[in-house]
């Protein structure tokens, strides 16, 4: 133990770092805490999986969520200590790949080298053959050529080896992963994922205001947003017999900068559109029916509102649940929220109240808007969430597709019947339309950690399924015949390479009878 | 035929799997004890019913899905099962001639089959949700499937008996070496080989003269050791190409290749563990028992990832069916 000095000088103590991140322990205990580092993040909840799931666990375990925030265990592979490991593996391989990669570059150039005592092999066998020394130690040439070996000769001899593709793909293996690792944090780096939410016959641009809720972009995003757009023609979703869904699309028209029709497109479930260098992809879908408040004759509010889905108790089918949406009128005095309900088929909800049993509504059929109306300041200056907590609560009501309704007096009439006084409060529905959530994303590192992924798979073949042999071949002269010596070993599947060295010595043996026979 | 009596066939044939499967093990471990030959020609014979059996399982519940059978949990269940004991009998019996452990695949697989039949993971053959029916479910599950099935033999079964079979040998030899007091030991042979004569990575470790002394009744270690690691490695890159074709298939459907949802996470633990297991075979130190420790920590991985994630923790690949 005495070979250790007590005080090291700055250059050991480097030395000795990079010898430990060298070590195959190192990187084995590293590829351990990765995993352990894993298992943390696929038991916690986490922040950008699942931020709703987060925020409950926080108020259900104030203490336990306090130190999981400040160990990163809500963002384990964003934490700083999962990037420490992640770095110190990629030093740890690249520490071990640059030499390993020079060995390999000079063991591919240099010749096989010559042994002196082939008898010391594990492998090894003695023939005498009737032939010249030069000639048999051309044949075996030749037969080790046939073989696939890399053969250097000497006068008397021959060195020769095989699978150096072993050494290549473990090689391509690793370098493989640093690339798919700087594929994907370039990519992600650069590149940013959002929501876009667009009603029926409406179109969206791709703009940093444009977006439905918070973009999630890389460290390096620059804000360079393209301006390509999209309008929605319709939305359609189709579900079999027994409620569980079958299809959902979006046929939309894609949109250049400067809102030109450059193609059209049906985005639907693992079907994206491509287009600007964004992927569209089907998100979600939802109604949004069009709203109208006046006061008498003036229009105060028009427009379609996407309602959102309530969250479904246990056992319940989503699609049985109502759907919620907000419409604030800031222009009444002293300011005036509605709260919605939606219940996409009037049918199913009658047949809800009789039985209680919640019946899934899987298309729109006399749609049935329930209302509630409060007045006060408008606090909340989100469109889709209404703080009632200093607002009064006034009328409740429900209207149908088409219909008005008076806010005062919730009475309603159809289209084109009642008059309502001039200074009265009326909310119409005249229709009902559907929305659909696009997911947008930019990853330009796609195509980088696909062609790593390919290397990965191709690298990771002939790494594990060939083996390094070598096998050397001296002739002595032995009165009218030569002695042939040849020795051999494998480095790896060496029962196999027993079998090889078998049939290799009686090609070889079998070579140079034939050349004898023949001349 | 109706989906139904296709779905009544692939049930009562899933039946007689099973009760071929279980005389096929029993006779197997027969074999096992009593080295009788009729007893494993026995087995061989009811493994094979069986497989027959299960195959017709597998394809009439896919006839009555209306779908590639593996689109739920049950049906990769059944698969997976089923290539456990294909494996066995190809690649253990076929390619390494050993005959005496094809009863603890079996079992494996009989484990797995009555895990599918008797918890909620038994559910009925339905048509395939919209994010799922895509022909990527042919090239990313069946990877999948192939790899686990492969890791469950590997790194699983062969890994258990090859520590039990190790650990037997120590005893033997630490009571061999105290009768007689200057044996040569086999595992000297290591140290007095030149270092470029090491065994590689896929070689197997423990003295073959040692373990050769006594039959003992399963097979020597050095030999169990290969096949595991035979069996790992062969299924290590088809699991890499699962979880490649996983991500490719993601970006299409998601949007994302990677986003660290569980079933990613842990089949990226796993992955892991495994590539550990890989590079410490070819670390000194770590050869022999440490590497099947590794190996078999993987598959306690192998299955969170496929038991835990499917049916307690919530994420995008909430595909079991279960609900």
């Amino acid at each position: 133990m005495s070979s250790v000095p007590r005080h090291l000088t700055l250059r050991q103590s480097v030395a000795l770092v990079w010898r430990t991140l060298r070590s195959m322990r190192t990187a084995l205990a590293l590829l351990f805490l990765l995993a352990l580092g894993s298992v943390v993040g696929s038991l916690v909840p986490q922040i950008p999986n699942s931020p709703d799931r987060v925020a409950r666990f926080q108020a259900d375990h104030p203490l336990l969520g306090r130190f999981y925030q400040h160990a990163g265990f809500f963002d384990v592979f964003g934490s700083w200590w999962f990037v420490l490991i992640m770095a110190l593996l990629l030093v740890s391989l690249v520490a071990c790949l640059v030499p390993r990669t020079r060995a390999s570059i000079r063991n591919v150039r240099q010749k096989p080298l010559h042994a002196r005592e082939i008898d010391a092999f594990p492998q090894y066998a003695e023939r005498t053959v009737r032939a010249e020394v030069p000639e048999a130690i051309a044949t075996s040439q030749r037969v080790l050529r046939r073989r696939m070996f890399r053969v250097s000769r000497a006068e008397d001899a021959l060195a020769a080896d095989k699978g150096a593709l072993r050494e290549l793909g473990s090689l391509v293996f690793h370098w493989a992963l640093l690339l798919l690792l700087i594929g994907s944090v370039y990519g992600k780096g650069t590149g940013f994922t959002g929501k876009a939410l667009v009603v029926e016959g409406e179109s969206w641009t791709d703009g940093a205001a444009n977006y439905d809720g918070t973009i999630r972009a890389g460290r390096f995003f620059d804000g360079d947003f393209t301006g390509v757009g999209l309008t929605l023609h319709s939305f359609e979703a189709t579900y079999r017999a027994n409620g569980t869904p079958m299809d959902f699309v979006s046929h939309v028209d894609l949109l250049d900068p400067g809102g030109t029709v450059a193609r059209s497109a049906d985005v639907r479930v693992n079907h994206p559109a491509v287009f600007g260098g964004l992927r569209f992809f089907q998100f979600g879908f939802g109604y949004a029916p069009v709203i109208e408040i006046r006061e008498g004759d003036r229009l105060l509010y028009a427009g379609p509102v996407p309602f959102a889905h309530q969250a479904p108790p246990e056992g319940v089918p989503e699609l049985a649940l109502p759907w919620d949406g907000i419409v604030k009128v800031p222009s009444v005095t002293p300011g005036l929220g509605i709260q919605l309900t939606l219940w996409p088929d009037s049918g199913a909800f009658l047949q809800f109240q009789q039985t209680g049993e919640p019946v899934p509504m899987l298309r729109a059929d006399h749609p049935i808007l329930f209302f509630t109306t409060w007045k006060g300041p408008l606090v909340d200056p989100s469109p889709r969430s209404l703080d009632t907590s200093v607002m009064q609560e006034g009328r409740k009501g429900a209207l149908g597709e088409g219909q008005t309704c008076s806010l005062s007096t919730t009475k309603c009439w159809g289209p084109g019947e009642g008059t309502p006084e001039a200074d009265e409060l009326t909310i119409s529905f005249p229709s009902i339309r559907q929305y659909s959530i696009f997911q947008v994303s930019r990853d330009r590192g796609v195509p980088i950690v696909l062609l790593a992924a390919i290397l990965v798979l191709l690298g990771l073949l002939p790494a594990l399924y060939t083996s390094r042999r070598k096998v050397w071949v001296r002739a002595e002269p032995n009165g009218e015949g030569t002695v042939l010596k040849v020795g051999g070993f494998a480095l790896q599947r060496k029962p196999q390479f027993e079998e090889e060295f078998t049939k290799l010595i009686a090609e070889i043996e079998r070579a140079t009878t034939e050349r004898i026979g023949a001349s | 035929m109706t989906s139904l009596q296709w779905a009544r066939i692939s049930n009562d044939t899933f039946n007689a799997a099973i009760f071929a499967y279980l005389p096929a093990m029993l006779a197997s471990f027969a074999y096992l004890a009593y080295r009788r030959r009729p007893l494993l020609l026995v087995a061989r014979v009811a493994a094979v019913a069986g497989l027959g059996a299960h195959l017709v399982s597998i394809v009439t519940r896919g006839l009555a899905a209306g779908h590639v059978p593996w689109g739920t949990m049950f049906e990769y269940s059944s698969l997976l099962a089923f290539l456990v004991v294909l494996a066995a009998l190809v690649l253990v019996e076929g390619v390494y001639k050993v005959t005496t452990i094809t009863g603890f695949a079996i079992a494996f697989s009989v484990l797995t089959m009555a895990i599918a039949a008797t918890t909620r993971i038994n559910t009925p053959a339905a048509p395939l949700v919209p994010a799922l029916d895509s022909y990527w479910i042919k090239i990313h599950v069946v990877a999948a499937i192939l790899g686990s099935s492969l890791f469950a033999l590997g790194g699983g079964v062969l890994t258990i008996l090859y520590l039990v079979k190790d650990g037997r040998e120590r005893r033997e030899t630490a009571a061999l070496a105290a009768e007689s007091p200057a044996p040569i030991l086999g595992a000297s042979l290591d140290l007095s080989d030149p270092p470029h004569f090491a065994p590689g990575a896929d070689e197997a470790v423990g003295s073959l003269a040692q373990s050769s002394r006594r039959r003992g009744i399963l097979p020597p270690s050095a030999v169990i050791d290969r096949m595991a690691y035979r069996t790992i490695a062969f299924a290590f890159p088809i699991w890499t190409f699962a979880v490649i074709a996983g991500a490719i298939w993601a970006q299409q459907s998601w949007g994302r290749y990677w986003g660290w949802d569980p079933k990613e996470t842990w089949s990226f633990i796993t992955w892991v563990i495994y590539a550990g297991y890989l590079h410490a075979r070819a670390t000194s130190g770590w050869r022999g028992r440490g590497a099947a420790v590794i190996a078999l920590v993987g598959f306690a991985s192998l299955l969170v990832t496929y038991y835990v994630v499917n049916l307690w923790i919530v994420g995008l690949h909430t595909y079991a069916g279960t609900g």
